[in-house]
């Protein structure tokens, strides 16, 4: 199993895509978070859940993350790798194992980055907005307890939204494919949420959809009107990754390369 | 003696390099590749996808509440304008018989708030301390019953002088505001049914604002002042939309009142024309409790030749938050995402396979190439897209109408009006310009999984993000980015005269239908600009 992650872990380090795509899910996350904290002022939305709204850019980071998740697999069958990979390695379960350590791993790093950005931005630019304590606001911190909580679970959401990804992308190998179903599986709940108009479906959708679920980790007002709870919500994008690692681990055991 | 070769020739016939040659074949590899005949199709059902839940559509938004008084933004009035469509008929009138041709002339010295407006309850912003289309002037109306012909010059509180009649019609006059320092005269004529609008600032040096041609009004008619206030709204907009409203109030200040003309009498009438422009559901308001007033109501007082009136409400197209025809149109971010991996798997595979070698050796001209396939892949995810979405526009039709729900709140609309051409026609040209968007962009990057995040991540994330910004930037993001198309499936009119908050949540987007689209075709031409320029640069 070492030697299987030092393998995985060279492959990932060794192609340029990575890393640039690693720098694009900070930048695109830290940018994302200071336009929606640089654009929401304090008199007119006071009750805004500042440390959701500091880390909004993990919504868009995510898609980078997942493409980078998608190409550890498909991107050995695009290019016929993965023979070469289970000829070394012909324990089908230990090459999906070592390739989901690896990339949970540069992802989690990442996110970190991005997520420790997005705060600081966030702690740098609310005051200007009027977020201040005059208006009876306090600065961000993540030595705050929800704030933490949201912060640290924003990063294993996006490490969540990776195995996900690796998962989707070993069951359907096609890498177009499976960022199309992963994309689709977190983005067009919200899009499509708003235009189902029966309450009881919307309050479905967000408890189950793994975007909106899983994001119930970033609030730290009004708990207990949320659809689903922070920590559960984080439980159901979980399900939704062990789900499709399994799935991908079956048909990776089943199918020839 | 030397023997004479006859150099090798093809028996092949020479086929011509022609364009329709490189479509053909650009289909050929389309139609012959299974996955992508799948994709096709599912494009084409999912824009289909018939909306869930139409049904609904009256128990959307969670109710309004005001003193204890809920109302549904949804159930607003069903009152019905001249032209059939949905209007407020709300306001103060001061009025007179007027008996065949006429005028009325009137000096406005005063038009303001009745009362401050109160703080908002927690969590909301500060409602506007002024209505710009708070308004008071003279009318004349059929009668004064609700939605009836009417035209009428007012002084506005934000947008000028106006003359407005029949609810849609709105023609600007001298801008400016009211106060007893700079007044403003106004007069309406009538002859037969023709009315005309006049305004001056002295009395004396009158212009001409507009003409209304109302036939078909009656001998007598109702003329005199009015007043009304739409009611301040604030709006949460954060993470979601909720608004709540506050009783608006107005109160005008008339002198100089002039009128010609036969006014058989008995001599001015001040009643409340219409219902408040919501329906009431939930609980009755409470009775008002003392030190805290209930809503105020309308009134009228004069002295000598000082009218003084105060009224709330709106003279305005109504227009619903919910669009139907958009809900209707559920599937098309389904049917988005097939046709932009279509468009990017179009180039990609030819990359990963290495058969773009064969494409190029066989027709060396590239941005050709480019072109044929940038035609291929657009015409078939127009064809799919308009086939959904004839099928999405039809049922959603069908169930508006099934459950009940009809004019002059929800319009039903024919396929062939131009409303049902541009929302039909316009999600099938939004399915075809992704694809393109995402063929250029997988020219660009070569590799299906970036090209494909891309697209998504402009065409689609835009809308995720508009619901988390405030009202602003949200608006600014749906001009900017190719979200922007989504503008296509409005089918709800928009009035400069009526203030309704126009949110990017209520998929109300702040673009022109073509206008949206545009911005969307400029993205696709800047990303084919970039492929054609990489494409020649690059070896294959």
């Amino acid at each position: 199993m070492r030697d299987a992650v030092h393998a995985e872990w060279t492959k990932l380090r060794t192609v340029s895509s990575t890393a640039w795509l690693l720098v694009a899910s900070v930048v695109l996350t830290v940018g994302i978070s200071a336009l929606a904290t640089a654009t929401v002022k304090c008199p007119a939305s006071c009750s805004t859940d500042t440390t959701k709204l500091s880390l909004t850019g993990i919504m868009l980071g995510q898609a980078t993350v997942a493409t980078l998740a998608v190409l550890v697999m498909s991107s050995e069958y695009s290019n016929g790798m993965i023979r070469v990979t289970l000829a070394a390695m012909p324990r089908r379960s230990t090459v999906l194992a070592a390739k989901a350590v690896v990339v949970t791993a540069v992802v989690l790093v990442a996110g970190i980055l991005a997520v420790l950005g997005s705060v600081l931005v966030a702690r740098m630019l609310l005051p200007g907005g009027g977020f201040t304590a005059a208006n009876g606001i306090l600065p961000l911190s993540l030595f705050h307890g929800p704030t933490f909580r949201a912060a640290a679970g924003s990063v294993l959401y996006l490490g969540l939204v990776a195995l996900l990804s690796l998962g989707i992308a070993s069951t359907v190998r096609e890498s177009a494919a499976a960022i199309t179903l992963v994309l689709g599986l977190l983005y067009i709940f919200p899009v499509i949420g708003d235009l189902i108009l029966n309450p009881h479906w919307q309050h479905r959708i967000e408890r189950w959809a793994p975007m909106s679920a899983g994001l119930a980790i970033q609030a730290t007002q009004k708990l207990k009107s949320l659809p689903i709870g922070p920590w559960q919500g984080l439980a159901v994008l979980a399900i939704w990754a062990v789900v499709a690692l399994l799935a991908g681990g079956v048909v990776l055991r089943l199918r020839d390369a | 003696m030397t023997a004479t070769i006859t150099p090798y020739r093809s028996s092949q016939q020479t086929a011509r390099d022609g364009f329709g040659q490189l479509l053909r074949a650009e289909w050929t590899k389309l139609r012959t590749v299974r996955g992508w005949v799948i994709t096709v199709f599912a494009a084409a059902a999912v824009t289909a996808l018939a909306p869930i839940d139409l049904a609904n559509l009256a128990h959307n938004s969670a109710p309004v509440c005001d003193n204890g008084a809920c109302r549904s933004p949804q159930s607003q009035a069903a009152l019905a304008g001249p032209g059939g469509e949905a209007v407020t008929d709300n306001f103060y009138f001061l009025h007179q018989t007027l008996d065949g041709n006429g005028s009325i002339t009137v000096r406005l010295t005063s038009l303001r708030r009745s009362a401050p407006v109160p703080n908002p309850p927690p969590g909301y912003p500060p409602f506007p301390t002024v209505q710009p289309w708070a308004k008071a002037g003279v009318i004349i109306k059929e009668s004064t019953k609700p939605g009836s012909p009417y035209a009428a010059v007012m002084a506005t509180v934000g947008h000028g002088v106006r003359m407005q009649y029949n609810f849609t019609n709105d023609v600007a006059g001298p801008p400016g505001t009211v106060s007893p320092s700079s007044p403003r005269w106004l007069r309406l004529t009538r002859a037969g049914g023709t009315l005309t609008g006049y305004t001056s600032a002295d009395g004396t040096h009158w212009a001409e604002i507009g003409t209304a041609d109302l036939g078909g009004l009656p001998r007598t008619v109702q003329a005199g002042l009015f007043v009304t206030s739409p009611d301040p709204e604030s709006v949460q907009t954060t993470g979601g939309n909720n608004s709540i409203f506050i009783p608006g109030q107005a109160t005008a200040v008339f002198d100089h009142v002039g009128r010609t003309g036969q006014w058989p009498g008995p001599g001015w009438s001040a009643r409340t024309i219409g219902h408040d422009a919501f329906a009431l559901i939930g609980p009755p308001p409470p009775a008002p409790t003392p030190g805290k007033p209930g809503p105020p109501q309308d009134h009228f007082s004069q002295s000598g030749g000082t009218f003084t009136l105060a009224g709330s409400g709106d003279i305005s197209p109504a227009v619903p938050v919910v669009d139907p025809v958009e809900v209707s149109f559920f599937g098309t971010t389904f049917g988005l995402i097939a046709a932009i991996v279509l468009g990017a798997m179009f180039i990609t595979t030819e990359y990963r396979r290495g058969m773009i070698r064969t494409t190029f050796t066989a027709s060396p001209r590239r941005g050709r190439v480019l072109a044929a396939k940038a035609i291929v892949v657009g015409s078939v995810t127009f064809v799919a897209g308009l086939i959904g979405a004839l099928v999405a526009f039809t049922v959603g039709q069908k169930i508006i109408q099934s459950h009940g729900w009809g004019p002059p709140q929800w319009q039903v609309w024919s396929l062939t009006s131009g409303i049902g051409v541009h929302v039909v026609v316009g999600t099938a040209a939004m399915l075809a310009l992704a694809a393109i968007f995402a063929l250029a962009l997988g020219t660009v990057l070569r590799r299906a999984a970036g090209a494909v995040t891309g697209v998504i991540v402009l065409l689609i994330f835009p809308v995720i993000l508009a619901i988390v910004l405030p009202l602003n930037p949200a608006n600014w993001l749906m001009r900017l980015t190719p979200a922007a198309a989504f503008s296509l499936q409005q089918a709800l009119p928009q009035y400069a005269q009526h203030t309704n908050a126009c949110l990017p949540y209520n998929g109300c987007y702040p673009l022109a239908p073509w206008a949206g689209f545009a911005v969307l075709c400029a993205w696709a031409a800047i990303a084919l600009g970039g492929a054609l320029f990489l494409l020649r640069r690059r070896d294959a």
